[in-house]
């Protein structure tokens, strides 16, 4: 994930918005919704060692609204912030524990499904979503951050 | 290596992005202006996929559907000629009606009391020794039962033209003797004429001796001959051949052949009767 270029992002972006789309409905029945696209872009963004351009996250955004039938300017408004967060924190960041690492990306998760809704599904909004997913986001990071552990090779280095 | 927090230059662009990202949020959701492109990109990713599947799945799946088609119609075909045998010998049944159920009641109810529900069984021939019945004295097939593997000793086998025989021994295939087999004897009759009738050894053709002193009728070449139902295996009436050629043993006795009127090998599937 590492010093991943542009192309092999927006195609990963690309594959995981299919991924998402087919995942999204059993798991909505469960009160859950998983942004994997977002998420991916995040942790690209943390992972990278240098500050990425805003421009750079502006237009993975866009892109990931043509291809997901968005409202033009929601995921890249989205991007764009979440980039300028880590970007802003990223020295901050290696001073945080795994589990406060893991709470930050579950809210900004949950910040970017609650902020989805609001323009795409303003009827269907729910607070039992949210709070559920949050949940559900926050152990799922967790135990992906568990897994280095356990498999030492997919751990990653950091300058 | 650290990074480099935003400067403000970065922090003015990414305020600018954020305002642009606002300023094509409201555009898109009241005005709709960016509709044309994403239906662009959807019929693009449509017909592309359409493209890709017609190239790539297609032909491997007109292929499989063909290879598929081409067995499911073999296995048709041998159904429909499983079928079709059956309904020849079933018809041979049906137009000799009179002869296999001269007492429809008392045949009904015998089929009832021992819970028969086929007049026949349809059987496959497994192995004749073709080779053996053009040469030699045994004339045997061994058939197979498709239903079921009960044994039909004594039940006589038939097929679309007439009767070949009857099963002698039975376990997972049935021996079946046929009518030609020197071994084998059945009563025939023509009008008030009886005789028992003796495999040849021959191919379809079996051997009649009688006493001209007892039956005083003269047989004559062509005349048919039918099953007598004395034996107890075959049923009454059923038509076996014509004399084909007829001797003077001795002063007593003449012998006639039967040219048979049906033969084992021309089917592959049997039917056998219920013994009664």
């Amino acid at each position: 994930m590492r010093n991943i270029r542009a192309v092999k992002l927006l195609i990963i972006i690309f594959i995981l918005n299919i991924l998402e789309s087919f995942i999204a409905p059993y798991l909505i029945n469960f009160y859950i919704n998983l942004p994997i696209t977002f998420l991916v872009f995040s942790l690209a963004i943390y992972n990278s060692n240098r500050n990425s351009n805003p421009l750079f996250a502006f237009l993975c955004g866009l892109y990931l609204d043509l291809i997901s039938s968005s409202p033009f300017g929601l995921n890249a408004g989205l991007f764009t912030m979440m980039s300028y967060v880590i970007n802003s924190y990223a020295n901050t960041f290696k001073i945080f524990s795994y589990i406060q690492i893991c709470v930050f990306f579950a809210i900004s998760s949950i910040f970017y499904i609650g902020f989805k809704n609001l323009f795409i599904s303003l009827e269907n909004f729910s607070y039992l979503l949210l709070f559920v997913s949050l949940l559900f986001n926050t152990l799922l990071f967790l135990l992906l951050a568990m897994l280095r552990y356990y498999f030492p090779s997919m751990s990653i280095k950091y300058d | 290596m650290s990074r480099v927090a935003p400067t403000s230059g970065s922090k003015l662009l990414y305020f600018f992005c954020v305002v642009v990202s606002g300023i094509f949020l409201y555009i898109d959701l009241n005005y709709k202006s960016f509709e044309g492109v994403k239906n662009f990109y959807q019929s693009f990713i449509i017909s592309s996929s359409y493209i890709f599947k017609s190239v790539t799945v297609e032909p491997i799946k007109f292929l499989y559907q063909i290879s598929k088609d081409k067995s499911d119609l073999i296995n048709e075909n041998k159904k429909l000629k499983l079928e079709l045998d059956n309904s020849y010998i079933l018809n041979f049944i049906i137009s000799r009606d009179s002869k296999f159920f001269a007492d429809d009641d008392s045949i009904k109810r015998f089929l009832d009391i021992n819970n028969i529900n086929e007049v026949f069984h349809l059987a496959k021939l497994e192995y004749f020794d073709s080779e053996l019945y053009m040469c030699c004295n045994k004339h045997r097939a061994f058939i197979k039962n498709y239903k079921n593997d009960n044994n039909f000793i004594g039940s006589p086998v038939i097929n679309s033209m007439g009767i070949i025989g009857h099963v002698i021994y039975g376990d997972s295939l049935s021996e079946v003797l046929l009518l030609t087999d020197t071994d084998h004897m059945m009563p025939i009759m023509s009008g008030n004429h009886f005789c028992n009738a003796k495999g040849s050894g021959k191919p379809g053709k079996i051997i009649c001796l009688y006493n001209n002193k007892i039956w005083q009728e003269e047989v004559s070449i062509g005349q048919e001959f039918f099953s007598s139902g004395m034996g107890g295996i075959y049923p009454k009436g059923i038509l076996i051949g014509k004399v084909a050629d007829i001797r003077q043993v001795d002063e007593n006795f003449i012998e006639f052949d039967i040219n048979l009127v049906t033969s084992p090998i021309i089917s592959n599937v049997v039917g056998v009767l219920e013994s009664i």
